[in-house]
């Protein structure tokens, strides 16, 4: 462990612009925010020469051996080694180049030389407002050793037929030692890896903590009005919405937001006044955003499935969710979901209709659940006498 | 659908020794009216977009209709049935829907379903009743969200089987009391919430084309996206009462069935004025069916020749140039000659229609406000 506190001017130089790179976009509090997040995960800036790592979180030192300060501003290439594969790591070089999110299996090396493998899932950090590429965010998720494995003698000699590597007549344990074998085994050797493949909940890890990450940055953006998002949100890209909806959708007074389930990450593509005043956002920062957005640490996942496969089953759903607003300040949200469909009989767009549940509210003497759904039936009005194309229905050609 | 045996058992209902007894532990939503009358010059027109946010009205019978329908009460989701605006200029509107049965409306399995869900004692029924509406005493509207609903009101009962978003009956509270073929107060109820919803979607409807149970009247309502062909036909003024009656009545032209209809933005008057024709149209034993447009400002009058033989007439939705078709086929094939066709054949006679347009002028006239 390098020791910390010697008058090292260079290196507190270097201290400062590392910091500066996500203090001067984030508040001060995004730092003690991204420490609570569990989980292995840096974030690099790739605007600074060499692209450095800026930030490395709690769980570094878990899983690769190495302490933070160990790995700020240095490129994370320090984690590959020699028999990382050349592919993989080209891949991960084009997807920086390329400003776009990339997931790799990949063998990265521990300070003490031991190589392990890693899901490595790369997300670009985008200013919301102008696409600007801020950091690059990357999580490594663990890959565990597969569950069953074929005898350990066929194992080896797949293992052999695979690797050139002098490990061959190595007598392999079974399945269940195999990580305590890979540990002990010669520490610069070359390959001796099993390739790995990560599964599906190690992926959906990784999407959670990449998640999470998103939201703690969003909600510490305050101080300099930012909000980032995980890809570039391209409002232009959206087709804008026909006149006579927005006039329909215009006197709805409800919050809410309706996405569209036909364009990819189903982005927001309206959203209410009232949803604006609610969560503290501007329309520019979230028309072309998914609503993750909303979501932070205290957000349930079994909610957000729960969601998810109603989505899909094309049925609505109310949940009792746990949101964040802009200024990180979180809210009960009854929050009710449910699919509207156009003149053509399909699903065109989902509403989300929001309600902080502690909040006062005066609806005239309805309940909360019938203020919502009244939105619901509006939108459904409105959107019935469209046609699949979003105009207003007219003759057939 | 309804059993021979079920309908038998049903028949004591509607008779009149019947027993049936009103609500007993049924609680609903109940919307007040308020008793401030809104300005005679309030215009109200689709083309009005400076108006503030859904009514108080609208939004609790969106909602509850929607929760209905979340819950499984009805039979579809019609929603999901497709449309089309059919070429040619006018602009008919025809829906697929195989689940919808023009019977499900007519007849007595329909009777039974509205008033066989409001038997006690049996929970499942009141599963459909949406709401209560009725005067209330105060200045503005108010909502009280559960309690018995008064025997003045009026109740709004989803239909199982609707034929647009939002398709409800609209059925006198007082069940038990057996109306006559026309109730004018009933009709007024229903106007005013035409005018309270304040949606121009929002239609009601009256057909009294059935031979059914004459002695019971109730109203639909539903949902429109779009405008029906019918309010968007050419109009004649044959009468201009604006000065005396507040009442303008006129002929639609260049459209395949004959009609009239009533534009006014008093309420009461309108109400006087339909009413009376309508008794003399039930009297001289003419099939018709109303439409109540235009946030209670329109009321469409159509009046049609009934077939004795398959007791066929259109719906106050079909007269307004909406039709639904259960096959593929017949949706597919479906143009406005045909469409034309069925308005044309159930159409009155020249010689008829004229007879009631003098009428009309002349009960517009006599018309003391």
């Amino acid at each position: 462990m390098e020791s910390s506190g010697e008058a090292d001017p260079a290196g507190q130089d270097q201290d400062r612009r590392l910091a500066a790179s996500l203090t001067a976009r984030y508040s001060d509090w995004v730092l003690e925010a991204l420490d609570e997040l569990p989980g292995c995960f840096l974030l690099t800036d790739p605007s600074l020469a060499g692209h450095p790592i800026v930030y490395a979180s709690r769980g570094l030192a878990t899983l690769t051996g190495y302490a933070r300060r160990e790995v700020l501003g240095r490129n994370a290439r320090v984690l590959q080694g020699a028999a990382t594969d050349r592919a993989a790591v080209a891949g991960v070089r084009e997807a920086v180049r390329a400003q776009r999110a990339h997931q790799v299996d990949i063998l990265n090396y521990r300070r003490d030389g031991s190589p392990h493998w890693v899901l490595l899932h790369l997300a670009p950090v985008f200013h919301a407002a102008d696409g600007r590429l801020l950091h690059f965010l990357a999580v490594q998720v663990p890959i565990a050793a597969a569950a069953r494995r074929p005898p350990c003698r066929a194992a080896a000699a797949m293992f052999a037929a695979c690797r050139e590597e002098a490990r061959v007549d190595e007598d392999f344990p079974c399945a269940s030692h195999a990580g305590k074998v890979f540990v002990d085994m010669d520490k610069r050797g070359l390959g001796a890896e099993e390739p790995r493949v990560a599964s599906d909940s190690e992926k959906e890890k990784a999407m959670s903590t990449a998640n999470s990450i998103f939201s703690a940055l969003n909600r510490y953006s305050k101080l300099t009005g930012l909000v980032v998002c995980g890809k570039r949100c391209d409002s232009v890209g959206i087709q804008a919405l026909s006149s006579s909806l927005n006039l329909s959708l215009g006197r709805i007074k409800q919050s809410f937001v309706l996405t569209d389930p036909h364009l990819p990450d189903m982005p927001i593509i309206y959203a209410s006044d009232a949803f604006l005043s609610l969560t503290g956002y501007s329309r520019e920062e979230i028309l072309g955003c998914n609503c993750r957005f909303l979501n932070g640490p205290g957000t349930s996942m079994e909610v957000l499935e729960e969601i998810n496969q109603h989505i899909c089953s094309e049925q609505a759903c109310t949940v009792d969710q746990l949101n964040y607003r802009k200024d990180g300040s979180s809210f009960r949200d009854l929050l009710h979901v449910s699919p509207i469909r156009d003149a053509s009989g399909k699903v065109a767009f989902h509403i989300w209709v929001h309600l902080d549940v502690g909040t006062k509210h005066d609806f005239n003497g309805l309940t909360p659940e019938v203020w919502q759904l009244g939105a619901v039936g509006a939108v459904r009005v409105a959107v019935r006498g469209l046609s699949a194309s979003g105009s207003l229905l007219r003759p057939s050609q | 659908m309804v059993s021979a045996t079920k309908v038998e058992g049903e028949y004591s209902f509607l008779s009149k020794n019947s027993p049936l007894d009103q609500f007993e532990g049924v609680k609903t939503h109940l919307y007040r009216f308020g008793t401030e009358q809104h300005g005679n010059d309030n215009i109200r027109s689709f083309a009005c977009a400076d108006q503030g946010g859904p009514s108080l009205l609208d939004t609790i019978i969106l909602s509850q209709w929607d929760g209905s329908a979340w819950k499984g009460h009805l039979d579809y989701d019609v929603t999901s049935c497709k449309l089309k605006v059919i070429e040619g200029g006018r602009n008919f509107v025809v829906q697929l829907n195989d689940k919808w049965n023009s019977f499900s409306l007519k007849g007595y399995d329909k009777f039974f379903e509205l008033f066989g869900c409001l038997k006690p004692n049996c929970m499942k029924s009141y599963e459909g009743l949406l709401l209560c509406v009725a005067q209330g005493e105060k200045d503005r509207p108010e909502v009280v969200p559960s309690t018995s609903p008064p025997k003045d009101g009026l109740l709004l009962i989803a239909n199982a089987y609707p034929v647009e978003y939002g398709h409800i009956f609209l059925v006198s509270s007082a069940i038990n009391q057996l109306s006559c073929s026309w109730d004018k107060r009933m009709f007024g109820l229903a106007t005013k919430i035409a005018s309270e919803v304040n949606n121009a979607a929002f239609r009601v409807f009256f057909d009294n084309g059935t031979s059914v149970v004459p002695d019971r009247m109730f109203f639909q309502a539903c949902y429109f996206a779009n405008p029906l062909p019918v309010e968007s036909a050419s109009t004649v003024t044959i009468y201009d009462g604006k000065a005396r009656s507040g009442i303008i009545v006129s002929e639609i032209v260049d459209y395949p069935l004959k009609a009239l209809v009533f534009t006014s933005n008093n309420i009461k008057a309108l109400v006087n004025v339909v009413s009376e024709i309508s008794f003399s149209l039930h009297d001289n034993s003419t099939a018709y069916s109303l439409l109540i447009s235009n946030n209670g400002t329109k009321v469409f009058v159509f009046p049609q020749v009934k077939n004795l033989v398959t007791g066929y007439s259109l719906s106050a939705w079909e007269c307004g140039g909406y039709f639904v078709y259960h096959t593929k086929f017949d949706f597919d094939k479906a143009s406005e000659t045909e469409i034309s066709n069925k308005m044309t054949s159930v159409s009155l006679q020249d010689g008829a229609f004229e007879d009631l347009k003098h009428l009309c002028c002349a009960t517009v006239d006599d018309l003391v406000m």
